[in-house]
Parts: structure tokens; sequence; C-alpha cells
């Protein structure tokens, strides 16, 4: 008895009851949702009949030898057919085979052209998905006849062995997630969490818009702030789209400010407003605050994260401050000193006072001048006085002074970026 | 100024234009390679050879073409996946391996007939096509492979007006109006077997199975959400209007002058006589430089788009952003395309018209199975949700379908039966 089979062999084999009676042809294989590393066969989805088609759902409890045919330990009549196909919450045929799947361990998106079972105890589990130009063969049936031509060429030939498994483990489900959550072993979630943000943003981009909402919302609530700050615009406004406003709402009040004031200015103006309301109150006021800035203008780069302390703090203070925000997205090399009503009265940055004593006074440590733009100065000036003094991140005041929010250097770049693109792109 | 130009571009009729401008072009750029060297060559033949008495099919032709693509944009929208990846997805992959394998066939004839169109259009200017055709290859290879396509493609497009000159000769050809309006809205079938392939070349050509690939691609890619799926229909249907708009005059054209001249077209010399009315002289001139535009353009396209789709539906990298080691199927496949599409063009004595022509001719054979697995497609519930086909248009497509298949059977059976007559036609 083979150890694997494939689950291309299994389709279309004919099922005997007790007897020896034909019940049938297998044409689907139904999996247990569980959190187990390798899923289980819950059913195996007989069909009968040519022109008038029936089916049946029949408990792998009551087969009793999985081989060729799959013989079962019921009689014939035990089987109830219905006319309407079943279509099972996770089956092998409809939501794994030909569909697209994440292949966690190269990080991109495969399509699956066989599954490789493992048949242990009476039961099939589900081992490999086969991305294999092996696999394509066999589907087409031409395998017997082209590794007998390759067996006659060349015996020691490495594609008769070669085959392109990728462990369940390590493969994450796209379709099933449209209707139902996808469930994960524990071991396959924490896989995923190993990806890098950025790349998975990038794996994002290879998915229909289906197939993302359903890998999304696998991620950590963590996970997907993280992720969904580094998709590109338009795909966040898809995205967006598609997830409930209650999701959409908790996304937005936990990406960076600046990025969540770009993507809402892009979001249509009805949509934005909803999403305004849904939000809590406070976070709501500070975008509607930056949603007010021209775009290219220092209001509108800047973000309202920033560390921020009263005039009478010390060093100590300001090393605590830091500890405080380490989990948060902000700029934490530069410390803003600002009285009572938010005016800013200087700013010191990490390097000024990491050496310092505990006890120092924080205003011993801050830079001799100040250094700010207005909310209305453009992209170009912020870049210059950033790249002037050299630094990560500089303060935005409004006429009275009044700390605004912070500009950091990423942002700038970015947008200089796609500026110098867009006129790159003219000159094609 | 600023205000001003806030409130006006937020006004709901420049909104909702400006809404459309941003999703437009799909549909128009897919009507414009559908003329390509292949239509040019049908058009022109069906016009030269039959006169007026093909012109009523147009009508129908121009329905279905609506209906096909309406359907196509439609799954572009409701699933965000290429045609290619949906027949993969729901018929597995022995279906798609062979479907695929005959688009590919079906395809490469396509590309041989742009180059063709590439060698017949120089030599007018008496360039020899062992110079055209390579020097044309290695163009469109380096164009798309170097990412210089999208820059380009404007430049296609705006070339494309060159089909202005069929409306304008075929006006100043004076053509017997009512005999040209009697012909279009009264149809009727000749039973004869050279009529009978016309028929199928103009339904392949007009409604090619690689545009409704090419199409939902695009669109797809364009990323058009839901809701801005009425303006994508604007564009959509506008360019499948256009495209038959403008082979009702090339047929007029061709009616005008070569039928009524009785002059068979053999090669592009008698092709040019169509543009005779508006050109005089530089007739030739004209007709070789809009052959050539569109017969590189549909050479830059169609190689292209196919290996795209074939790569999708076999679940192989692909894209012209990738290294060549990231999707060798991709890049091999698209070379492979160029190289024998040039190829076999250079072969001495290879019928260049016959190749334009007898390609469309197999368009019109693959197009009622891919049709068939459209209808399919659009009407699991389970996919497009309330995007599925009403049963309305379901039943006008399967009759369509149900024509076009009996067409290319009786054009079978008069073939078998009159095995002569088929090479009649050059």
């Amino acid at each position: 008895m083979r150890l694997f089979v494939y689950l291309s062999e299994i389709l279309g084999r004919n099922v005997c009851d007790a007897r020896n009676h034909v019940v049938g042809k297998i044409y689907d294989v139904s999996m247990r949702m569980s959190e187990e590393v390798f899923p289980r066969t819950e059913s195996i989805l007989v069909r009968r009949g040519f022109f008038k088609k029936e089916y049946a759902k029949i408990p792998i409890a009551d087969c009793a030898d999985l081989g060729r045919p799959l013989r079962l330990k019921i009689s014939k009549e035990k089987v109830v057919f219905q006319e309407e196909k079943i279509r099972s919450t996770f089956s092998l045929c409809r939501h794994i085979l030909d569909q697209q799947v994440v292949d966690i361990n190269d990080q991109k998106v495969v399509r699956v052209n066989d599954v490789h079972l493992l048949r242990i105890d009476n039961q099939f589990h589900l081992a490999h998905v086969d991305i294999g130009i092996r696999g394509i063969i066999r589907r087409l049936e031409w395998n017997k006849m082209i590794d007998g031509v390759v067996r006659l060429f060349a015996p020691d030939s490495s594609f008769l062995t070669q085959e392109d498994f990728i462990s369940w483990k390590n493969t994450q489900v796209l379709t099933i997630g449209r209707s139902h959550n996808v469930l994960r072993s524990n071991m396959a979630r924490q896989k995923l969490s190993r990806i890098p943000p950025t790349q998975l943003a990038e794996i994002m981009e290879d998915l229909d818009v289906f197939e993302k909402v359903s890998l999304f919302k696998s991620f950590s609530v963590d996970m997907q702030h993280k992720v969904f700050t580094d998709m590109a615009l338009q795909e966040k406004e898809e995205l967006i789209d598609q997830l409930s406003n209650h999701d959409a709402v908790r996304i937005i009040e936990n990406i960076p400010k600046d990025e969540a004031t770009d993507l809402l200015l892009n979001l249509p103006k009805d949509k934005m407003m909803n999403l305004l309301r849904l939000m809590k109150r406070e976070n709501a006021m500070i975008l509607k605050k930056l949603l007010g800035f021209e775009k290219d203008s220092a209001g509108g780069l800047m973000t309202t994260e920033y560390l921020s302390l009263p005039e009478d703090s010390f060093v100590k203070d300001a090393l605590q401050e830091i500890k405080n925000n380490v989990e948060k997205p902000v700029n934490l090399f530069h410390i803003y000193i600002v009285d009572n009503d938010n005016r800013l009265l200087g700013s010191t940055s990490l390097r000024n006072f990491i050496n310092a004593d505990l006890n120092t006074p924080i205003t011993e440590t801050c830079f001799s001048y100040r250094i700010f733009v207005r909310t209305d100065d453009d992209i170009e000036e912020v870049a210059l006085i950033l790249e002037k003094y050299k630094f990560s991140s500089i303060p935005v005041l409004n006429e009275d002074d009044i700390l605004q929010g912070v500009i950091t250097i990423d942002d700038v770049v970015e947008e200089l970026i796609s500026i110098a693109w867009k006129k790159y792109d003219g000159q094609l | 100024m600023k205000k001003f130009w806030e409130t006006f571009k937020n006004s709901r009729p420049i909104k909702s234009l400006l809404l459309f401008l941003a999703v437009m072009g799909p549909g128009i750029i897919t009507a414009n390679v559908d003329n390509d060297a292949g239509g040019i060559a049908t058009y022109s033949l069906a016009g030269a050879h039959f006169g007026y008495t093909l012109m009523w099919s147009l009508v129908p032709i121009t329905l279905a073409l609506i209906l096909v693509q309406e359907m196509c944009a439609r799954m572009a929208v409701a699933t965000g996946k290429g045609l290619a990846d949906l027949i993969r997805e729901n018929y597995g992959v022995k279906v798609t391996f062979y479907l695929m394998f005959v688009l590919f066939l079906v395809n490469l004839t396509n590309v041989m007939a742009e180059f063709s169109g590439i060698a017949m259009s120089l030599e007018l200017f008496h360039i020899s096509r062992f110079l055209s055709v390579p020097v044309s290859a290695i163009l469109v290879w380096m164009l798309v492979v170097k990412g210089t396509y999208k820059s380009v493609e404007k430049i296609f497009l705006f070339a494309c007006l060159f089909y202005v000159a069929y409306i304008f000769s075929g006006f100043m050809a004076k053509p017997d109006w009512t005999d040209v309006l009697h012909q279009t809205l009264h149809p009727k079938m000749e039973w004869k077997l050279d009529y009978t392939i016309m028929l199928v070349g103009l339904v392949g050509t007009t409604i090619a199975p690689w545009m409704q690939f090419y199409l939902q691609s695009s669109i797809v890619e364009k990323g058009v959400t839901p809701e801005e799926y009425k303006h994508i229909k604007i564009d959509v249907v506008g360019g499948c209007i256009l495209a038959p708009v403008i082979a009702f005059f090339i047929v007029v054209a061709c009616g005008a002058t070569l039928f009524q001249e009785g002059i068979m077209i053999e090669s592009a010399q008698e092709a040019a006589v169509a543009l005779k009315p508006l050109a005089g002289q530089y007739a030739s001139v004209l007709f070789a430089l809009g052959l050539f535009n569109a017969s590189f353009f549909a050479a830059s396209v169609l190689p292209l788009s196919t290996s795209y789709c074939v790569c999708e539906g076999m679940g192989w990298d692909a894209g012209i952003d990738k290294r060549f080691e990231e999707a060798p199927h991709f890049f091999w496949m698209y070379t492979f395309m160029i190289a024998i599409g040039a190829g076999v063009v250079l072969i001495p004595r290879f019928p260049l018209l016959g190749m334009m022509y007898f390609s469309q001719v197999g368009n019109g054979i693959l197009l009622p199975f891919i049709l068939i697995f459209m209808l399919k497609l659009i009407n699991d519930k389970e996919l497009m949700g309330e995007f599925a086909n009403s049963k309305f248009l379901n039943i006008i497509t399967w009759v369509a379908v149900a024509i076009i298949i009996a067409l290319t059977l009786t054009m079978v059976v008069f073939a078998l039966s009159n095995s002569d007559a088929l090479f009649g036609i050059k």
C-alpha cells in the first residue's frame, strides 16, 4: 500500500459498497475544518449518473478501504443521493486544486496543480500541494507516456524524481475566506507572522481583491496594521472598500496619521465622512485637522505623532518617554519642548542627551536655535531644511508658533520620489 | 483660481466626466488593436470580392461584439481575475491546457498575419521583407522587454486616426448609398463556400478570441471597482461600435472602387485602390502607412497578451517587469511567437494576404468555444454575485453562439463537398 496518493488519482475512482456493487465515482473530497497541521478528510463526495447527475456525501468513517476501488462498510442503499451538487465548506477540488495559494516559505503566490495526500489509518491527510510541471503532466494524464520517453533517453534525468511540493503547513489558502474565516493551525499562523510586512504587502499585490481580503483577515490585528501601512495607496483603497466599516476604522486609527490622511483624501467623500464619524472623537479631530491642509504642504505631510515634554522636565523623563513609545510608529530621536499651550520652546535629540546626567534639565540639552517649518511651507522647503540640518524629523508650527505636528524624512522622500517619478515618466 | 478649479472639478457632470476619462482606455485600445492586419485584409477582401452583399452581417456582428465584450468587462469587475485564471479555477488544468494550446496556435497564426502585414506594407515602399520583417521583429521584442511599450502605445493609438481615411474615401467614392443601406438592413445569405468562409472570417476578425482575454486583463489591471463599472461600460461599448464602423467604411470604400471595377485583391497595390478617391496617386502611401501601423501595433500586443494569458492559466510566473530567470516560460513563449511569427513570412512565396485572411477564419472557428466558457462562467452566481447574466442576455448570447457554430459547420460541409473552391481565394 502506498503511503502517499495524489488527488488526481483519486478523482473519478469507483466507489463500491460492501457487496461490491458500484455506488458512483469520487468527484471531490471534503476536509475537516480544524486547527490540525495536516487536516483530515471529513467525507468523500460521490457522483453517479451521466445525463441526470446525482450527488452524495459519504463520511470517511463509512469507508472500509481507501484503495482502488474505494470500498464502503455500508450497503449501496444506505447512501443518500440528491440532485443538487453538494458544496462543502472546505473541499480539495473547490478550494485547493487549481487555485492560488501563498507559499509562506518562498513568500510568493503559486497555483496548485495537484494535491498530495497522506494515507494512514484509513484516513487521507492533506500533506502537500504540488506546484510543479509534473503535477500538470499528471493531471493531463500524460505522465506514463512522458516518463516512459524520458526514461528511454535519459534514465537518470532529474525530471523523473523532481517533485515541486509545498508542505501544507507552509501554505496559506486564499479562496475559503470569501465566505468563512480560514481556520489555520497556529504553526502556520506563526510562520506567516515571520514574513516581513513589506514582503506581505508585496504578495498582496499579486492577488485579486477577494483573495486580498481573505489573506488580510488571516493576519493578527497588529500585523494587519503593519502590512496595511506598507501597501500601495491604490491597494489600500481597494482593501478599505472591501472591509467592513468597523475594520476599516480600526485600521485607519492605528496606522500613522499621515498615511491615514493620504488614504482618506483618496476615498470618495461620503465614504471618508462616514469613516470619520465612526472614529473615536479625538482621532477624528486630528485627522480632520490634517485633512484641511494642502497635500504637498508641510501641513499635509506632517503626522501628529511625536514626543514632547514640558519645559521643567529632566533627561530621565526624556529617556522614559522614549522607552514608553518604543512600540509606536513615532520618531524616537527628537523630543520637542512645549509650554502649556503646545507652543514650541525648543527641540533636542537623543544624541544631545543620551550621555548627559539623568538629572540635567532637558532644556539644557536643546539646540541653541529653533528649527521649524510652517504648515503652509511647501515640500521643497521642508526637504531643504531637513537636508541642511541633517535632521530625521522637523516640527511644524502654525502662525502662533503652536506645534501642530512633525514631518519625518521618510515621508518627504516618499513624496519626492513620486514627484521625481512623475517628471521622469513625462520624459518618456 | 484654485478654489474655482476645485468647485469646477467637484461639480457632478465634470466629476463623472473625469472619472470616465480615468477609467477609459481598455475598450478603445482593444477596438483599435482589433482592426489589425488581418482585419484590414478581411474587410478589404469582403468589399472587393462581394461588394455590399456582406454589409448586413456587420449589424449582428456589432451587437454580438458589444454583448461579448460587455460580459468580459463585467467578469473583470466582479471577480478581479483574467479570463484564463477563471477558466483554470473553474474547469481545471486539463481543459485549460488544451484550450490554451489551441488559443496559442490560433494567436500564432494571427501574429504571422501581423508580420505579413508589415512585410506587405513596406514592400509598397520597395523595402524587402528580408529587411523589414526581422528589423520589426527585433523592434517589437525590444519595445516590450525594455518596457517602453506603454509610452509608445499613445503613438500607435494616435496613428489609428488613419482609419478616418477610409471614412472619407468611402464618401468620396460616391457609393450608391441606397444600395449600401438596403444591403445593410436586409440580411440575405448566399449559400456558397467562399461566401460562408468570408462570413466566418468577418466574425472571427471582429470578435477575435484573443480580444476577450486582452480586454478582461486590461480592465483587471486597471483595478476598476464595481462603482466605476458604468464608466468602463461606456468605454467598452464605445470601442465595440467604433471598430465595426471603421469596418463598415472599409467595406464601402472597397466595394465602391475595387468591386465596381472588378479588381480582385491579390496584393497591397490593389487593396490600396480603395483609398484612391481620397488620396489619388498617394493612395498606396497612405495605405502602406496605415497597414504598417495597424500591423506593428497588433504585433506588439498579441504575442504579449497571449504569453500572459497562457502563463496565467498554467500558473507560471509572468510579467515584463520580471527577470528572465524568474519567468522563463513567459519570456520563451513571447520570444517564440515573435520569432516564428516573423520567421514564416520570410519563406519564399509565402502567401501574405492568404495568411492575413485565413488566420481570421481560424479566429471565427475558435470563437464559439471561448464564448461557451464565458457564458458558463458568467452564469455562476457564486462567482459573479449580482453581476451574473440576466436570462434575456443568456438567450441572445446562446443564440449567437449557436449561429456561429452553425456557420462554421456549414463552411466545413461546403469545404468537404467542394475542396477545389477552397483554394480559389488567395
